[in-house]
């Protein structure tokens, strides 16, 4: 019996009877919500979790088949959801995990009654009419990129960090710990990220939906999220003022007052 | 300003590191006279625009998904690889530290970043990842190969021992009936053709083990007699070498705790070495003892002594003293006993001189 809590690093607050659940994308862990996330604490139960092979969680549950595609890590949300027993629960995306609680919502009904997609894109490789923002060379490069830094990641480190894993707050001492990753699990994060295609899942969301858009949005540009407007029959668009991508931690108070609006 | 060293806009603006300075939008604030002379750009170009304007696609990524929240998160993000584009459309590559700037509650006010040139470094880096990398395939292909190899050994050695038993049989079986001296001749070389070559079977499936990551493997036994193992491995040489006259010495007064069959293959292996090496005319002693907490083996041979030059290499894999082409061996008999002696906690040592050559195997009794 595989321990979901202590493999995604689960972590639950708050009050409230109804549980909001935040994702973290590709880049950093739970962390990305520090700013956003105690503003829900007195109305919901929330839940933090890393993804596998990000911040405290089980680098050992790692497995190149199972996350090969976005599926396998909505596949961890559900049983995250399940041990939790979640209903009706919101779920807060952000980046690639907007499309990842989009899969887990489909995968199984109930479970999420509302969805905030923050940044999201359905397809971030240009593909026809449909803009993406980014060419397929352009994300080759990016992989090799990704290996020039190295996040302060070296053979040495590796065992401190997955010996603590159980203890965070060790690891957190340790510079950019934040982002810190295996190297080989980042690559291959950001390989089924920037590779994946959501476009045809969006039409068949049926739960309320959020979306924030950042101004100037180099990762997830103004037409990808507008793109997920159109897909998604029950959405919401709201363009942020906030520039770049991560509104989550550059503009929190303008992302907590249009999540409250809408939850 | 008569000291141009605490000229303070000077040491900016010439600083031997390109200084810029960024808006919490992301947007340059401000970039020093280094920075520009590397990047190509005037001023007022660069000044406004998003500093991951001035990245390679890679960068901004990099930039928004890491460089960004590790500055709103721990402040501050030292040592990393960016590519920054000049006038020229050529990307430069760059080490850099990032410091944000926070007012007394702790908003942020301005990002300041410190680049150097790092050309020469980055390019030492993507190289030693490449090599990383071709090593990575290359050991892969080398890891299958020698699986190959190993299932390839395993095989051909039981392959090889199947036909070697049905020889040997058969050659039982002529032995009964044998009539005439030249019938025994022949039945006799074929007797020691299979042991002989059953030897050389066994020798190599060791050596591809052990070479292969399985190494010599020991099934001790402390109370089963050694003696009659060793007897029975000299009687079957002496059998194959009829007119080699074999001694033996046992004072065996204690269990040794060995792995008999090793240790028989221990003594075939010398004592081959010595019908093919010792003086024809001579006979070879093989002794063993227990004594002082110690078992000693040695075999011995008169002849002609080991030359200096080959006593260093006796053990070593594939070595091969000079000997008529038809009892050469694979040169692995010697480097597989001193192997077993190993496996044993024990050591494996050759003297030789005029009046003899002794190999000596010792091991500690437990």
């Amino acid at each position: 019996m595989v321990d979901v809590i202590k493999r995604n690093n689960v972590r639950i607050r708050g009050l409230g009877d109804r549980a909001m659940v935040f994702a973290h994308g590709f880049g950093c862990d739970q962390n990305m919500w520090r700013f956003v996330a105690p503003a829900f604490e007195k109305d919901f139960r929330t839940v933090l979790f890393d993804q596998v092979g990000a911040g405290g969680s089980d680098l050992a549950s790692y497995d190149n088949a199972k996350y090969a595609t976005l599926g396998g890590y909505a596949d961890d949300v559900v049983e995250i959801g399940c041990e939790l027993g979640l209903k009706d629960a919101v779920f807060v995306g952000h980046s690639v995990s907007a499309m990842i609680g989009a899969l887990a919502a489909l995968k199984v009904p109930g479970m999420f009654g509302k969805l905030v997609m923050v940044g999201p894109s359905a397809r971030y490789i240009d593909d026809g009419d449909y803009i993406g923002g980014f060419g397929e060379k352009q994300i080759e490069e990016l992989l090799q990129f990704l290996e020039a830094n190295h996040m302060g990641w070296s053979i040495q480190m590796a065992p401190t960090i997955m010996g603590n894993a159980d203890r965070p707050e060790l690891g957190e001492e340790l510079t950019n710990s934040f982002c810190r990753t295996d190297p080989e699990i980042a690559k291959a994060f950001a390989r089924v990220t920037f590779q994946s295609d959501n476009r045809t899942d969006l039409p068949e969301i049926n739960v309320p939906t959020l979306i924030l858009q950042c101004s100037e949005d180099i990762i997830a540009p103004q037409a990808a999220g507008e793109f997920v407007r159109d897909s998604i029959p029950n959405s919401r668009f709201v363009v942020l003022e906030a520039t770049g991508h991560c509104p989550n931690l550059s503009a929190p108070d303008e992302v907590i007052a249009a999540m409250r609006n809408f939850v | 300003m008569s000291n141009p060293g605490f000229d303070y806009i000077d040491l900016f603006e010439n600083a031997p590191c390109g200084y810029v300075v960024l808006l919490t939008n992301g947007r340059v604030e401000r970039a020093n006279r280094t920075m520009l002379s590397w990047t190509g750009y005037p001023a007022d170009q660069m000044v406004g625009k998003r500093f991951s304007d001035y990245l390679s696609m890679a960068g901004r990524i990099f930039y928004e998904t890491h460089i960004a929240p590790l500055l709103r998160m721990q402040g501050f993000f030292n040592e990393f690889a960016i590519d920054v584009v000049g006038a020229d459309g050529k990307p430069i590559s760059m080490i850099a530290n990032a410091l944000e700037m926070r007012d007394a509650a702790g908003e942020p006010l301005f990002v300041r970043l410190a680049l150097i040139k790092a050309t020469d470094r980055r390019l030492y880096e993507s190289q030693l990842l490449q090599a990383r990398d071709a090593a990575k395939i290359s050991l892969a292909n080398e890891r299958a190969t020698s699986e190959l190899r190993e299932q390839f050994i395993a095989v051909l050695g039981h392959d090889l021992r199947n036909p070697l038993a049905s020889i040997s049989a058969g050659a039982r079986i002529l032995g009964r009936d044998a009539k005439t001296d030249r019938e025994h001749q022949v039945v006799a070389m074929l007797q020691s053709t299979v042991v002989r070559m059953a030897g050389l079977i066994d020798n190599v499936l060791d050596f591809a083990r052990g070479r292969l990551g399985g190494g010599i493997t020991l099934d001790r036994n402390a109370r089963a007699p050694l003696q009659p193992v060793l007897h029975q491995v000299v009687d079957e040489l002496r059998l194959s070498s009829p007119g080699r006259e074999i001694r033996e010495e046992y004072m065996i007064d204690v269990p040794v705790d060995c792995d008999r069959s090793r240790i028989g293959q221990l003594v075939s292996n010398l004592v081959g070495n010595a019908i093919t090496h010792g003086a024809s005319s001579q006979p070879i002693l093989v002794s063993a003892a227990t004594e002082n907490g110690l078992f000693k083996l040695s075999v011995c041979n008169a002849g002609e002594p080991i030359p200096a030059d080959a006593m260093t290499k006796l053990f070593e894999p594939f070595f091969r003293g000079e000997v008529r082409a038809s009892r050469q061996g694979l040169g692995l008999g010697l480097h597989i006993a001193s192997q077993i002696a190993k496996a044993h906690g024990g050591t494996l040592t050759v003297s030789s001189n005029t009046k003899e050559t002794c190999f000596s195997f010792v091991m500690p009794l437990l």
